[in-house]
């Protein structure tokens, strides 16, 4: 096993093992890693093209009783600062951020115990059918779990229930590591590897698409990193249910695990962790660039080293007074930010559908 | 490593490479609009590693910027000051002088022009830097203040620079070169005194032995061509006088500048994003070490550049990304994103995080202390090329250093393994287990010369000028000079980027040095005389200059890797030495055939009776002083 024999190896189409895995992230120089993950990224998309989404990231309620100590967002039931909004408010905001061309809601929330199933039910009802031009992307595992425990259905009777009411597709959020070992110490109350799994499992078997993400950049070690990219790779075998890898770092700023992990993950690093997700995951159509949390400077350069996808333009987090000039503002932006990295931006849905080409207006 | 190219435009420019051939405007071309960014920090990576291997340099520097009154208005500047400004300062050395710590190494000055500042003054704060912070190397005055001062204080550019290098100025910035063509002068920056004027005065100071740092600034309205125009500048240059250090790319910070962005076609029309992009920044990089091939050293300024991006780039070219700076204004009041100051240890972590060694360097990139684990050294000369140049690393880093320093990072138990001078091993015999590999002459090196105005005899009592790379042929010089012909002589240490010997009645040359002048000829000396056969001569026996060991902690394992990697590639190398040693030799005038046949002059295993060599010049191993 070398570089030059994995190197054949992904260029004939076959699947590397953990140890080469393992072998790319710690013995391969960052170039060799790139162009390894080109091979997989142009055939699986020969187009120099980069897909973005107008999507909007709020939320329902920042209560939740999960404790994860690299969360600096939720509060707990009666802490001051906490907010839950009602159905009628979430729609409204909805409307607003659709009347600014905005295509996906991706909706989360904390796991807050004093919401009924129905709240979420009605939820995505209303959404579908008075906001129809936007698509719901709501709900993470967490949640699902907690839907599943307020109301005493199984997981499989509440994703059910949900599909029925209209929705069809789940971000991949609350992965963290698919490592029991690191999960313990980061987000003990959350579930193991095998409740995300298994969620996920069975919202695939239903038909759901959903992404799947990882965050990297605490507790966890090499060996860990790739045993999450080979237990999503294995799921997404069995069902093909993945749209998109989305990997991105821990930002230790105002959470308890600060103290722990004092600084950031290096841009070395994630760019070795996208080209590696995209080299190991080759039955994944996508591997998405955090600009927003790995910054714009990286995000572009992240799409040279085997990502095709550079997320949505997170209108909600950028809402100020004048919210149309900056969401006009941030999707001029993300447009520039892909051509200046010489692809050509394509806006699409949460589904992967092409909505707009960007062609560049060459200077004269 | 692998060379997988997407975009096959590149190909012919990497074979153009791969045989140590110049880069023309339009190869320039071709790489600026090249979509393989990969390819690209592939090919510049490649380069970067022959010449610093995986170091990156960094110093504990200080910037001090002595006043920001200046009567010159250059447009992409937020920092100067009209004189009685309510933000306008002068400093006095005194204030200067506080802000220096004596860990510092290199102190950087640049400043405002004013109007009614004393040419004293300007002399002060070098002289007053230098008496208090010796340890401090002063690095002062852009060619912009250099030509000011020559006009205002009336005195020729060589007589400011040798005042300056009177009181302890020892390298100068390589700020105020902005983009070398007249359209873009004539528009941003009128006032300032262009090519001819910025490029006049770094040569005169390469001349008096002041080495330089050259710049350029990009992203704001120059072309692609213009930047190429600019470097291409800079490397004929640098073939005229050889004295930069490095290359800094500058990327322009708008925030509250006069210029408005929008009509460069390098960033193909930006208008929106007025930054340049990380992929700009990335190519400028990368195209810079490829078209500059003769300065050493490219620098990633992560003051503008923000941190991750300058830790992308030392991928991408780049084997320097300046230091801990201290204070920075200028950079700062346009915008820049960076934190005001690093701390070492950042600047350490930021290398380390782009799999490189961090090198903590002096103003003339001396290796001072190197950071890390699994560290060979290269002695950085053609005679070692055939044991790095087919190396399959497994998991070591090479860090070039002169013979010299490799036995100082030694010492200091910063390596691992290297090719040692024999001196240095003789020296840490204790700590040092040899490997059976060294460079030794059958008769005689051609690298290893004494330059001398007299013959032997007559250089008793004269001083002879000592290469500062040199740990053991300055000792063989004086088993030489004392053993074998009677003579007493005094040795005196050259500085670093100094050639001029006029001063000297022999000089003492070593490595690629050597070799080219051997071939050309040193100017003003008459004789040469090969050290090696000189030696052969009278001992009927090989010399031995350096051999191969490593750590004696090293553990066995990965002794018998390291011997086995060095082997190897030095078997893949002797088969075609002409070929592997030839764009080296090609840079100091050796053809293919005189490559081949100098490496082929050397015995690299360390057989019977080169051990017995080592031990008749053990023995005669005499003390010497050398002045420093």
């Amino acid at each position: 096993m070398n570089q030059l024999s994995i190197y054949e190896k992904v260029n004939a189409g076959n699947r590397i093992t953990r140890e080469e895995g393992l072998m790319l992230l710690q013995k391969i120089e960052l170039l060799d890693l790139g162009e390894i993950a080109n091979v997989i990224r142009f055939r699986k998309n020969p187009k120099r093209e980069v897909t973005f989404v107008i999507d909007t990231n709020p939320n329902y309620t920042n209560v939740c009783n999960i404790d994860c100590i690299f969360c600096a967002f939720y509060r707990h039931p009666g802490e001051e600062g906490e907010y839950t909004y009602t159905v009628n408010e979430m729609i409204q905001n909805f409307k607003n951020t659709a009347s600014n061309g905005v295509t996906t809601v991706l909706l989360q929330g904390g796991v807050n115990p004093a919401l009924p199933f129905d709240y979420y039910l009605e939820l995505v009802e209303r959404t579908r059918k008075e906001v129809p031009e936007v698509h719901p992307h709501f709900f993470s595992t967490s949640e699902i779990e907690g839907m599943a425990k307020v109301s005493g259905l199984t997981i499989k009777e509440v994703l059910q229930k949900l599909w029925n009411a209209g929705l069809r597709t789940i971000p991949g959020g609350g992965a963290e590591i698919l490592s029991d070992r690191v999960k313990k110490k980061i987000s003990h109350l959350k579930g193991t590897s095998a409740d995300w799994l298994n969620v996920m499992r069975e919202a695939h078997k239903i038909g759901y698409k959903t992404t799947a993400t990882m965050m990297y950049g605490h507790l966890e070690t090499d060996e860990d990193i790739i045993e999450h990219l080979e237990v999503v790779r294995q799921l997404q075998d069995e069902y093909h249910g993945f749209t998109a890898f989305i990997p991105w770092s821990f930002k230790p700023g105002n959470t308890p695990l600060h103290k722990i992990i004092p600084t950031y993950a290096s841009s070395t690093r994630y760019l070795q962790i996208i080209a590696l997700s995209r080299i190991y995951l080759d039955n994944f159509d996508h591997i998405q660039a955090s600009w927003f949390s790995e910054g714009k400077k990286i995000g572009q350069v992240a799409i040279h080293f085997g990502a095709d996808d550079f997320g949505g333009t997170l209108y909600e987090e950028n809402v100020h007074a004048e919210a149309d000039f900056v969401n006009k503002t941030t999707i001029d932006e993300v447009i520039h930010l892909i051509q200046d990295s010489g692809f050509t931006p394509v806006q699409r849905t949460t589904l992967y559908k092409t909505l707009k080409v960007y062609e560049k207006i060459q200077a004269a | 490593m692998t060379h997988n190219y997407r975009d096959e435009n590149l190909l012919p420019i990497f074979q153009k490479l791969q045989h140590g051939e110049r880069l023309s405007l339009e190869d320039g071309l071709v790489l600026f609009k090249t979509n393989d960014l990969i390819a690209l920090g592939k090919m510049a990576n490649y380069v970067q590693q022959q010449k610093s291997g995986d170091a990156v340099y960094f110093v504990l520097n200080q910037k001090i910027e002595h006043t920001n009154v200046c009567v010159l208005s250059c447009k992409f500047c937020d920092f100067a000051k009209k004189k009685g400004e309510p933000d306008a300062y002068e400093m006095t050395t005194e204030n200067i002088l506080a802000h220096i710590t004596p860990e510092i190494r290199e102190v950087h000055i640049t400043g405002g022009m004013p109007p009614d500042w004393e040419w004293e003054r300007y002399l002060d704060i070098v002289r007053g830097i230098h008496e208090k912070f010796p340890e401090a190397d002063v690095k002062a005055y852009t060619a912009v203040e250099i030509d000011f001062f020559h006009k205002k204080f009336k005195m020729p550019i060589e007589e400011v620079l040798k005042q300056l290098q009177s009181v302890g100025l020892k390298t100068m910035p390589g700020g105020g070169a902005e983009i070398f063509t007249e359209r873009v002068r004539k528009l941003l920056f009128p006032q300032k005194i262009g090519a001819r004027g910025y490029l006049e005065v770094h040569k005169t100071a390469h001349r008096l032995g002041i080495p330089t740092n050259c710049t350029m600034l990009y992203g704001h309205i120059e072309t692609f061509e213009e930047r190429l125009i600019h470097l291409i500048k800079l490397r004929e240059a640098q073939d005229e006088t050889g004295g930069f250090l490095s290359f800094i790319p500058l990327a322009f910070q708008p925030g509250d500048t006069g210029i408005s962005v929008g009509d460069g076609s390098a960033s193909g029309g930006k208008s929106h994003s007025q930054f340049t992009s990380a992929i700009d920044d990335l190519k400028t990089i990368a195209v810079s070490r490829l078209m500059i091939d003769n300065i050493p050293h490219i620098k990633a300024y992560w003051v503008m550049l923000t941190e991750e991006v300058a830790s992308v780039a030392l991928n991408f070219g780049a084997d320097d990304i300046d230091g801990t700076v201290g204070r920075e204004h200028i950079a700062h009041d346009a915008g820049a994103v960076s934190p005001m100051k690093l701390a070492k240890n950042q600047i350490i972590k930021i290398i380390k995080d782009a799999g490189k060694i961090p090198v903590e360097r002096d103003a003339f990139y001396n290796p001072l202390n190197a950071f890390g684990e699994n560290i060979i050294g290269k002695i950085p000369f053609l005679n070692s090329v055939s044991f790095y140049h087919n190396l399959e690393k497994k998991g070591f880093k090479i860090l070039p250093v002169s013979p010299r320093r490799m036995g100082m990072l030694s010492k200091q138990g910063q390596l691992d393994a290297g090719l040692f001078s024999l001196m240095d091993y003789f020296e840490q015999e204790e700590q040092l287990e040899l490997l059976d590999l060294c460079i030794a002459t059958r008769d005689q090196v051609k690298s290893v010369m004494l330059f001398s105005k007299e013959g032997w005899a007559g250089l008793n009592g004269k001083k002879i000028g000592i290469t500062d790379e040199t740990a053991t042929s300055v000792q063989l010089l004086s088993v030489l000079l004392e053993n074998k012909y009677r003579v007493q002589a005094v040795p005196e240490r050259l500085h670093p980027g100094v050639n001029d010997y006029s001063m000297f009645d022999a000089v003492l040359l070593i490595g690629d040095e050597a070799l080219k002048h051997n071939k050309r000829g040193l100017n003003g000396f008459e004789l040469a005389f090969d050290l090696a056969k000189e030696w052969y001569d009278w001992q009927k026996l090989p010399f031995v200059f350096a051999v191969w060991a490593c750590r004696k902690a090293l553990s066995g394992e990965r002794r018998e890797e390291l011997k086995e990697m060095i082997s190897d590639s030095l078997e893949k190398s002797e088969i075609d030495l002409g070929g592997i040693g030839y764009p080296y030799g090609k840079s100091f005038g050796l053809t293919k055939e005189e490559t081949k046949e100098y490496l082929e002059g050397f015995n690299y295993r360390l057989g019977e009776r080169e051990l017995e060599a080592m031990n008749v010049f053990k023995s005669l191993i005499v003390k010497i002083n050398v002045i420093v």
